[in-house]
């Protein structure tokens, strides 16, 4: 099976044009030519008659007279007429008297035979009675000249057709081919570059104009979807990688992150530090103050870590009452030690929990830095947890 | 006086300018051939003359005077028919009469001949001479046997001068020097 060929609207136009207007041309040339061969073969006929009658004046004193001469001389005028190939003058007893055939050759001879091939007969009468008979006989002469100019007329028209086609279809390109291709310019910007902002201007031609309305508002539609599409994706993303009750990002996100930032500062040459925080007393709270209690619990110490980053730390909700907080970057000078102090201010207030009562959040916060407590986040991450259980130990052992 | 003086210079200038013998009929052999052809070139000649008056259906009247030498009895043959009536006489009765339309002048005397021509001079007569083949006396149309047959010459002046009228394509056919006097 191939593919079909295609061709452009344009060029099919054009064709088109062509066609239509050559099939005119070539049909009223054609009806003139046959219309003016037929006119003037009438006329040529009448020519020769009318030769015939000035012959047969002019020949008749010669015919009574017997005399060739004579009949020579009366023929003379005919001579100078164009389209006559042969004259004849016969007696009354049919013998031939003179005789002149044209010097010119036959241009046609085949239309000669067609259209002349009797000749224009006439008698001479003298007072009534026969006295000879000339025959004068045409050629094609003056149809022949008649179908060459038409020809060459013809041939003219063919010209002028080509360039009126010509013209005609870069009329029609300018006036169709190029809104249609307004058209399938938005059309494939729309599909390859995802261009839905794009529209088809007004056109000129209203089948074409009702068209490019039916494509701007498919091409709205399109944008609403495209739109409701992408708010519909970044929520979900947002959901996949965030706590929904702190909105803080979650366990994936932190590992994601952690990810990163290991390789970055690995390549960099940089440091970083991890803070493991837990809540202490979270458990009693939840207990003794019920679930809603405990959420709000988790929602205030989720918005005291925020409270400390400075920009390009980051903080995760990794676990029920489970934060991390990387700050990145940690200077030299900075002792990883010294960053809990924030957090641990951060909780001195107490917190307003939604029944009214009060209460005092506890936290356990554990340090590791990148690279000298783990090069890799599993490393990172039970050095962190480590240290902030010793430091949990240390506070039970206290009371 | 004028008119001697002009008549003698028609006499001198003419044989030159107008008066050609041209015209030259195909003639079968023998006497009988050369007498029919004379009365064809007469019978064409009568035919292409036009008299003043002229009534349609009475045939013309032919006066033979002298003695013919191309033919013994003229008789014209007319194209497409009809009929001339052909009277011998003598020149004495012509003149006298008036019934002849045409005169055929044969071999006659000269005083008779210059008395005739005379005579024609405005009056509507066709004079036809078979004894004058330079056609310098004075006849309005000149039969003469020529090499390849008979022929006729045309005495413009003569034709002028009366009040016949001839179709000028037989003017044209007895004058060979396509000129006029």
């Amino acid at each position: 099976m191939t593919a079909p060929t295609r061709t452009t609207l344009q060029k099919l136009l054009s064709r088109f044009h062509f066609g239509v207007t050559l099939f005119a041309v070539a049909l009223s040339g054609l009806t003139i030519l046959l219309a003016g061969v037929a006119a003037l073969r009438g006329y040529a006929d009448r020519n020769l008659e009318l030769a015939a009658q000035l012959g047969a004046y002019g020949v008749e004193p010669a015919l009574v007279f017997n005399d060739p001469e004579a009949a020579r001389e009366g023929l003379d005028p005919l001579t100078h007429i164009p389209g006559i190939a042969r004259l004849l003058v016969l007696d009354d007893r049919g013998r031939p008297l003179t005789e002149w055939t044209s010097p010119h050759a036959d241009p046609a001879p085949l239309l000669t035979d067609l259209f002349f091939g009797k000749p224009s007969t006439m008698t001479v009468r003298r007072n009534g009675s026969a006295i000879g008979t000339i025959e004068v006989w045409g050629d094609s002469s003056t149809l022949t000249a008649y179908v060459r100019i038409g020809l060459l007329a013809g041939l003219g028209c063919l010209l002028v057709t080509a360039l009126g086609t010509i013209i005609l279809a870069r009329r029609f390109e300018y006036e169709l081919v190029k809104p249609l291709g307004e058209i399938a310019t938005v059309a494939h910007d729309v599909r390859l570059h995802r261009r839905f902002d794009k529209r088809v201007q007004p056109l000129g031609i209203a089948e074409l104009d009702r068209l490019g309305g039916d494509i701007n508002a498919l091409l709205d539609e399109l944008q609403g979807w495209q739109g409701h599409m992408e708010s519909e994706h970044r929520m979900l993303a947002h959901r996949a990688s965030h706590d929904p009750l702190t909105a803080m990002p979650n366990r994936a996100a932190f590992d994601e992150q952690l990810a990163q930032r290991i390789g970055k500062a690995g390549a960099d040459g940089t440091r970083f530090a991890l803070l493991f925080v837990d809540a202490d007393n979270f458990k009693l709270a939840n207990d003794s103050f019920g679930h809603a209690a405990g959420d709000a619990l988790l929602v205030a110490l989720s918005e005291r870590i925020k409270a400390t980053l400075r920009p390009g730390d980051f903080a995760a909700r990794i676990g029920g009452d489970e934060f991390i907080v990387l700050v990145d970057p940690l200077d030299i000078a900075t002792d990883p030690e010294t960053l809990a102090g924030p957090i641990r201010t951060g909780m001195a207030d107490p917190v307003v929990l939604p029944g009214g009562d009060t209460y005092r959040l506890a936290v356990s916060i554990g340090v590791a830095a990148f690279p000298t407590d783990g090069a890799d986040p599993a490393a990172l991450l039970t050095a962190a947890d480590a240290a902030m259980y010793a430091e949990k130990l240390a506070k039970r052992s206290q009371t | 006086m004028l008119a001697s003086l002009f008549l003698i210079g028609a006499a001198v200038t003419t044989p030159q300018m107008s008066v050609q013998a041209a015209s030259q009929t195909i003639v079968e052999d023998g006497a009988a051939g050369v007498a029919r052809a004379v009365d064809r070139m007469i019978g064409g000649i009568i035919s292409y003359t036009r008299w003043p008056g002229d009534a349609p259906g009475t045939p013309p009247t032919m006066c033979v005077v002298g003695a013919p030498r191309l033919t013994s009895r003229p008789a014209p043959v007319l194209p497409g028919g009809g009929h001339v009536v052909v009277r011998r006489t003598t020149a004495a009765v012509a003149t006298g009469g008036d019934d002849c339309d045409i005169l055929y002048l044969g071999r006659m005397p000269v005083d008779d001949r210059r008395r005739l021509i005379a005579w024609v001079r405005d009056r509507p007569v066709l004079t036809i001479s078979d004894d004058d083949p330079d056609c310098l006396y004075g006849a309005m149309f000149c039969l003469a046997e020529k090499p390849g047959g008979i022929g006729f010459s045309v005495n413009l002046d003569a034709i002028g001068r009366g009040p016949l009228r001839i179709d000028p394509r037989v003017l044209k056919i007895g004058r060979s020097d396509g000129g006029a006097p």
